[in-house]
């Protein structure tokens, strides 16, 4: 059997009082680069980068499954069934740093897809002293519009989420992948996607606070892919431009997935931003 | 979508150019041929498994009705009488169908999502059995476009 130098771990930590036990996996050894994945998705997102040798050999590569998505479940000390899901940004930032500080990351660099490059902005806004450098894939200042009854209805299965998450993809990007992506989204149970979205499409909005990033303390990343109309290169760039000194990447031939639908091209716009960080900030 | 803005993107621009070509699906002479491509794609098929809609397609004046039932399209109605009945619509200009079926669709036009969301595609009537039912619409999207980059297949 050839094995991948992926391994997997379970761990607990304690998020505004309540004890989660969390599903991530790791890879490499260097500078700590702590992954994010999308909405209703989880960490088996990052596969790819995590078995990429040229990153490995210089990162430690963490892909964490946030609770309700992938193999981390809900707490056990909440009766979470007597709750509507909702990913709130408080929530997201503080388990991020806490799951930092609890695996002992020495202010890691943070890459992170959609809602993931949504938390890459408020990190650098809120956290920008514990983490070294942000890069945000499909990030916006603000994307409203997009928490859709239909992403969680009675009626309508997770096979629509399959379809719609594998359009989300550009067209020229390996098939076999694109798939990938839609098969991914069809598993996460049924509130979740939507319940992410309200943090990706209603309470994430940093539009009249972008101008106090401090790019010396935190270096900002942002790039996208050029078929993404979820947070089009349009609304990327204009971001990029409220941010002093941060840099700004169309990917040209990619959408909204880019590190899992084609990581190939990915991988030519984020290793020299990679290569970068770990000569300036590693 | 209420608070999602359109983008200014290069297809906009390109819909304004496009060199006008045949929208083959709309054509009564390939009707039975579309319906055989269709009816006869595995994916479509598995999709399908459980749909029984008719689905109206508009691209300015020019209409069909697609007739779905269990999973197989029974017919095509080309320009339909105003009276024939329909579950859910969609709608685009033929320009925008012309890009959208492009073999290699500029950005935004790749997706009936996408092209509704940030461009100038429309859909309405039963909305439900339309997300219902969107990998097997999404996978009859598809196969048009297969269809209208066949040789031939441009006027």
């Amino acid at each position: 059997m050839r094995l991948e130098s992926i391994t997997g771990k379970y761990g607990y930590i304690t998020v505004h009082g309540v004890k989660y036990r969390v599903y991530f996996e790791e890879s490499g050894e260097g500078v700590p680069l702590l992954c994010q994945h999308t909405a209703g998705g989880d960490g088996r997102q990052w596969r790819h980068l995590m078995n990429d040798e040229e990153v490995t050999s210089k990162y430690r590569v963490v892909a964490v499954d946030l609770p309700y998505h992938g193999r981390s479940l809900p707490p056990e000390s909440v009766e979470w069934w007597t709750e509507e899901y909702k990913l709130t940004k408080r929530f997201f930032m503080d388990f991020l740093v806490e799951f930092s500080h609890a695996l002992g990351l020495d202010r890691p660099v943070f890459i992170g897809c959609s809602m993931g490059g949504h938390m890459a902005l408020d990190l650098a806004l809120e956290c920008p002293d514990e983490f070294r450098a942000v890069i945000g894939l499909e990030s916006a200042e603000f994307t409203p519009g997009l928490d859709i009854i239909w992403f969680n209805h009675p009626r309508i299965s997770g096979e629509f989420r399959f379809a719609n998450l594998f359009e989300s993809t550009a067209p020229s990007s390996p098939e076999k992948y694109r798939r990938e992506v839609g098969w991914v989204y069809s598993q996460s149970a049924p509130p979740v996607f939507r319940g992410d979205l309200h943090y990706y499409s209603v309470e994430h909005n940093v539009t009249d606070q972008l101008h106090q990033i401090d790019t010396s303390r935190i270096a900002v990343y942002l790039l996208c892919g050029e078929y993404d109309f979820a947070s089009t290169p349009e609304m990327c760039q204009q971001t990029a431009s409220k941010i002093k000194g941060a840099k700004y990447t169309e990917m040209k031939g990619l959408g909204h997935f880019p590190v899992i639908e084609n990581y190939e091209l990915c991988k030519t716009y984020l290793m020299p931003i990679l290569e970068e960080i770990s000569k300036i900030h590693g | 979508m209420p608070g999602v803005k359109p983008s200014t993107v290069p297809g906009r621009l390109l819909a304004e150019v496009v060199s006008m070509m045949k929208i083959r699906f709309l054509d009564p002479n390939g009707v039975e041929n579309v319906q055989e491509r269709i009816n006869s794609d595995p994916e479509f098929r598995i999709a399908a498994k459980y749909m029984s809609q008719d689905i109206l397609i508009a691209a300015d004046d020019q209409q069909c009705i697609f007739k779905v039932r269990d999973g197989v399209i029974t017919k095509i109605m080309v320009n339909p009488s105003p009276m024939e009945p329909w579950d859910f619509f969609i709608k685009a200009p033929e320009k925008s169908w012309e890009l959208f079926l492009r073999l290699l669709p500029p950005p935004f036009f790749h997706s009936l999502f996408g092209a509704t969301i940030r461009e100038d595609f429309r859909f309405g009537g039963n909305v439900e059995a339309m997300f219902t039912h969107y990998w097997a619409t999404q996978r009859m999207l598809t196969i048009l476009r297969q269809f209208q980059n066949e040789p031939g297949g441009k006027s």
